[in-house]
């Protein structure tokens, strides 16, 4: 259903629509008047120093925050506490985590088919097909049968993708992908995000990998404080940073 | 040093030998008092050993026909055991319908020691292998719905009495300690705090004040209607005892199931059904199946309190076993059998239990 | 903008569900309450602890202060009361000595002392308490009679009807004082002391023996010695204090089983302690006494204490059985009350809170302890 969308509608079509959203934590105000729009296709970057909010506002976007203010439309459905509305978004927006969260009591294909087979009733040889094209696709189908505990972190993140993948998502969501992983296996993972991005997909990334934003983002979002500071294209966000906080953040991030 | 290491290097035939006969003086005779303490522990453990095995086996009378030897033997009685064990092993139950006990025990145990293999492990197998484990239990020892003799429950006694208020208690007890401990997490404040007092009273409680209270209040607090046979209260009391320890297990397994895990299912968009049974239910077992074992073995060796409350348990047929001018002497020989079935059966399940402890130990990680 | 706050919500949901969870548990005890009232009058009794003052008219085997048939029922509570307390705090004490030299053995380098340990443990641990209990009571009643009793060198006497063993000629009050000076020297020397370890033990010696001698020379009757020696006088023994059988088959049975599990405890506790520190140890040059003693054992307490408090709570609540070989703790005194007086549920509201009283006070010590010796920073 949702490739045939895609395919049909135009490239300045919105995917993702953010108005004025605000969150708490408590007393604490994590997210102030957040304003975003995403478009089909777009690959965007959000960074910034950790505390800052980004990785609450890209989870409040298939509700594993509530949002308390505001309004989040996610492909043309309106995110309220209705559960229906929920569950549509959530089968649209693909995730990954920083921890990968594979299950660990189900092998590397279980992981792939549980979510096509109960929630959208998908047979079990047409789900199991789908999971090893996907698995084919980040390179790690020889370890289908393999409990997570058994694969390395590089491996466990790349078959996380696969498994949102098999879902057909319209949009991913990338939060902090690479962050709990070795140095040296952080490019197999990059490698299967960019390709990704190569097929168009809709993908929003909080990343600290400012290669990867250089090279894929169309736009690099830095937040500060619950806020959104800047918001503009890879060039002019690296090269010509406008506001102080960019700068200083840009300055300690790329000084290594 | 180099000298001594090189020959070694050079035949390496020779190393196997080597190592093993260091091992063990480096665990037996490294010091004078390291062999001191060995040679006194070996000789006195060597001393008991023989005294047992000498007065278990090699001195022991062994047929009910012999029992006249007896007198003089220096060893076991078996005899008293041999005369006896039906009476140990079913109580009162009728004599000539012992048969019917024999095939109920059989099936417990058959289905306790299939439960033991991971095959069985999903919820459906293990729900219909005890539906007719229990249920056969039942039905041979009750009887009337068979069209066979019926034998009331007052009736029921020795090592099968045990047996079924064991597996009765696990059985219940585990899906009510699952739901208590689901209570226990509840965001609702009320049912969390009233859930939390509820359990810890009870876990401060003695057992045996739990099962009095049963036995004698109850049918105080409730109307007649309600009040049921003695061993159901029993061992409705024993369940809610054991559910309240095994929720604490529980409580355990799922502190140890990371938050994650439901976002990912979240995210993935399954439902909060399937995310709590797919997803979450299965590690919270597989987290406290140590502490289940725990509780297991502790269960068995507590219902033999149950004498204390007027039940013909294994303890009691026992007591009764040695209860004639005959047989009265031989007290030791029938406490040494009933202690030996317990040993066996609690030794044999801890063992299961640290073998499934390492077995899950090295696959997860 | 910035400082609005965050929107209220209200769990209509929730709350009702609460509510109704109230009510179901409020109908629950009001009707319990109420067919309580009718069944109890039905059999003619009335509610209400006036009872507690009527004489008993009975007699039980043991106690720790005098006791006859005219004891008033609070009195008889009382004494189970304390029955109950000094076997489990005995057993207690005994067992977790027992436990910590057996646990340590388990994880002795020694391969027969570690053998040895894990034998005991296999046989006292996996056999239920209460047949443990009924075989030593059967072992101890088919003891000889007092005339043939077994004797160890004149002063320590076994029959069938208890153990005979020396004691100070001083009454239970005298005893209070004597633990009090205990206590009291113990955490003076401590404070005001400032000399080395040894010196501190023989300072609290000396006042020890000093105390009980004054006390001892105070308080005992005339024409009797401080101490007292059992000795066979015609059918019976004279002097000393004799344990009758039960309370020796329960001292018996529960510090076996008890000592069994706290060893495994203590066994996991070692464990636990990382390898690392032992090498540590090792490196700086240590003796395997010392690491013992300033690494191992500190650093294990810390994983030991918590389950150790359960095993303690569990030996009290394990003191009910005593009822098994007729030991008259609170148990046995409260089910013979209720069958006596017929006012079952005032006393098992007693025996509950009996337990409760007691259990939480121990879960409290427990926490303290566990407060004291957390890891700071962890």
């Amino acid at each position: 259903m949702s490739l045939t969308t895609n395919d049909q509608n135009s490239a300045d079509e919105v995917a993702i629509q953010i108005t004025d959203m605000n969150k708490w934590y408590g007393d604490f105000h994590v997210l102030k008047g957040i304003d975003l729009t995403v478009k089909r296709g777009e690959k965007i970057v959000v960074c910034g120093p950790s505390g800052s909010g980004k990785s609450t506002m890209i989870r409040c976007i298939n509700d594993l925050e509530k949002h308390q203010s505001g309004k989040i439309e996610v492909l043309g459905t309106i995110l309220d506490r209705n559960p229906k509305n929920i569950q549509a978004i959530r089968k649209d927006v693909g995730m990954c985590f920083q921890h990968f969260n594979l299950f660990p009591h189900m092998t590397v294909l279980e992981n792939c088919m549980l979510a096509p087979t109960l929630v959208q009733g998908t047979s079990d040889s047409k789900a199991k097909e789908t999971a090893l094209k996907y698995l084919d696709k980040v390179k790690i189908r020889n370890q289908a049968d393999k409990y997570p505990g058994q694969l390395s972190g590089g491996q466990q993140q790349r078959v996380a993708i696969a498994r949102s993948l098999c879902m057909n998502p319209s949009v991913m969501l990338f939060d902090e992908p690479t962050s709990a992983l070795d140095p040296e296996v952080i490019a197999e993972v990059l490698d299967v995000m960019v390709s990704l991005a190569d097929m168009g997909m809709t993908m929003i990334c909080v990343t600290h990998e400012m290669g990867f934003a250089r090279k894929v983002a169309d736009r690099v979002i830095f937040m500060d404080a619950g806020e959104i500071i800047e918001d503009d294209e890879p060039n002019a966000f690296f090269d010509n940073p406008k506001s102080d906080r960019t700068k200083l953040f840009l300055s300690q991030v790329l000084e290594h | 040093m180099t000298t001594t290491t090189i020959p070694i290097n050079s035949k390496p035939r020779a190393v196997k030998p080597v190592v093993k006969y260091t091992w063990f003086k480096e665990r037996a005779f490294s010091t004078p008092l390291d062999t001191l303490m060995t040679l006194v522990f070996l000789s006195v453990i060597c001393y008991l050993g023989y005294l047992i095995v000498d007065w278990t086996f090699l001195n022991a009378v062994w047929t009910e026909e012999n029992v006249a030897m007896c007198q003089e033997a220096t060893g076991a009685c078996w005899s008293v055991v041999d005369a006896r064990h039906r009476l140990i092993l079913f109580g009162l139950y009728p004599y000539e319908l012992q048969w019917r006990a024999t095939l109920a025990c059989a099936s417990i145990i058959l289905a306790i020691v299939l439960s033991c293999f991971s095959f069985f492990w999903t919820i459906w197998r293990l729900s219909w292998l005890w539906f007719v484990g229990f249920g056969s239990y039942y039905l041979l020892m009750e009887g009337s719905l068979l069209g066979l003799q019926q034998v009331t429950t007052d009736e029921w006694g020795g090592l099968a009495l045990t047996l079924f208020l064991f597996s009765s208690v696990v059985l219940a007890g585990i899906p009510t300690g699952l739901l208590f401990a689901m209570l226990r997490r509840s965001k609702l404040p009320v049912i969390s705090y009233g859930i939390s007092i509820f359990i810890d009273v009870i876990r401060s409680l003695p057992l045996l004040a739990t099962l009095f209270t049963a036995a004698v209040v109850i049918p105080i607090l409730l109307p007649e209607w309600l009040h049921g046979d003695k061993i159901w209260r029993v061992i409705v009391a024993f369940t809610l005892f054991f559910a309240c320890y095994q929720a604490e297990v529980f409580r355990g397994g799922f502190q140890g199931v990371p938050k994650g895990q439901v976002e990912a299912g979240q995210a993935l968009g399954l439902s909060s059904w399937h995310i709590f049974t797919r997803i979450v239910l299965p590690q919270v077992f597989r987290h406290s199946l140590p502490g289940t074992i725990n509780m297991v073995v502790m269960t068995f060796k507590e219902t033999a309190i149950v004498i204390i409350i007027g039940f013909f348990d294994v303890i009691a047929s026992a007591n009764a076993a040695i209860g004639t001018a005959q047989w009265a002497p031989y007290y030791m020989e029938v406490y040494a059998f009933v202690g030996f079935i317990y040993w066996g059966f609690i030794f044999l399940l801890g063992q299961y239990g640290s073998y499934l402890k390492r077995r899950l130990s090295n696959t997860s990680h | 903008m910035e400082q609005t706050k965050p929107p209220s919500e209200l769990d209509i949901k929730g709350i009702i569900i609460q509510a109704l969870f109230l009510i179901a548990v409020a109908v629950l005890i009001t009707s319990a309450y109420s067919s309580g009232q009718t069944n109890l009058s039905k059999m003619g009794l009335t509610n209400g602890f006036s009872f507690l003052e009527r004489a008993t008219g009975w007699s039980y085997s043991f106690s720790m202060i005098d006791h006859s048939t005219d004891d008033p029922y609070y009195r008889t509570l009382f004494s189970g009361f304390l029955n109950t307390f000094v076997l489990g705090i005995t057993a207690i004490v005994f067992s977790t000595i027992f436990g910590f030299a057996i646990g340590t053995a388990r994880d002795a380098k020694n391969l027969a002392v570690q053998g040895s340990a894990a034998i005991f443990i296999q046989i006292f641990r996996n056999i239920p308490l209460i047949l443990q209990l009924i075989f030593w009571y059967a072992v101890l009643i088919h003891l000889p009679s007092p005339r043939q009793a077994m004797g160890f060198y004149d002063t320590i006497f076994m029959s069938n009807r208890g153990v005979m063993i020396p004691t100070l000629n001083m009454s239970l009050y005298t005893w209070l004082i004597v633990v009090a000076i205990a206590i009291g020297a113990y955490f003076s020397i401590n404070k005001f002391c400032k000399q080395k370890k040894p010196i501190k033990i023989l300072a609290w010696v000396t006042i020890m023996a000093v105390s009980v001698l004054l006390l001892g020379n105070l308080f005992v009757p005339e024409n009797e010695p401080l101490l007292s020696i059992p000795e066979l006088k015609g059918l019976r023994f004279v002097g000393g204090v004799t344990l009758n059988i039960e309370l020796v088959a329960m001292l018996i049975a529960i510090i076996l089983y008890g000592s069994s599990y706290i060893a495994e405890v203590v066994r996991g506790g070692l464990q636990e302690v990382p390898k690392g520190l032992t090498e540590a140890g090792n490196s700086l040059g240590l003796s395997d006494r010392q690491i013992w003693f300033k690494i191992k054992m500190p650093m294990a307490l810390r994983t030991i204490l918590p389950p150790l408090g359960n095993q303690w709570i569990f030996l009290i609540k394990a003191t009910t059985i005593g009822v098994a070989i007729g030991y008259s703790d609170l148990f046995m005194i409260i089910s013979t009350s209720i069958t006596q007086s017929g006012q079952t549920l005032e006393l098992i509201g007693i025996l509950m809170s009996a337990f409760l009283l007691i259990n939480f006070s121990l879960a409290r010590l427990i926490n303290l302890l566990n407060k004291k010796l957390q890891l700071k920073g962890h």
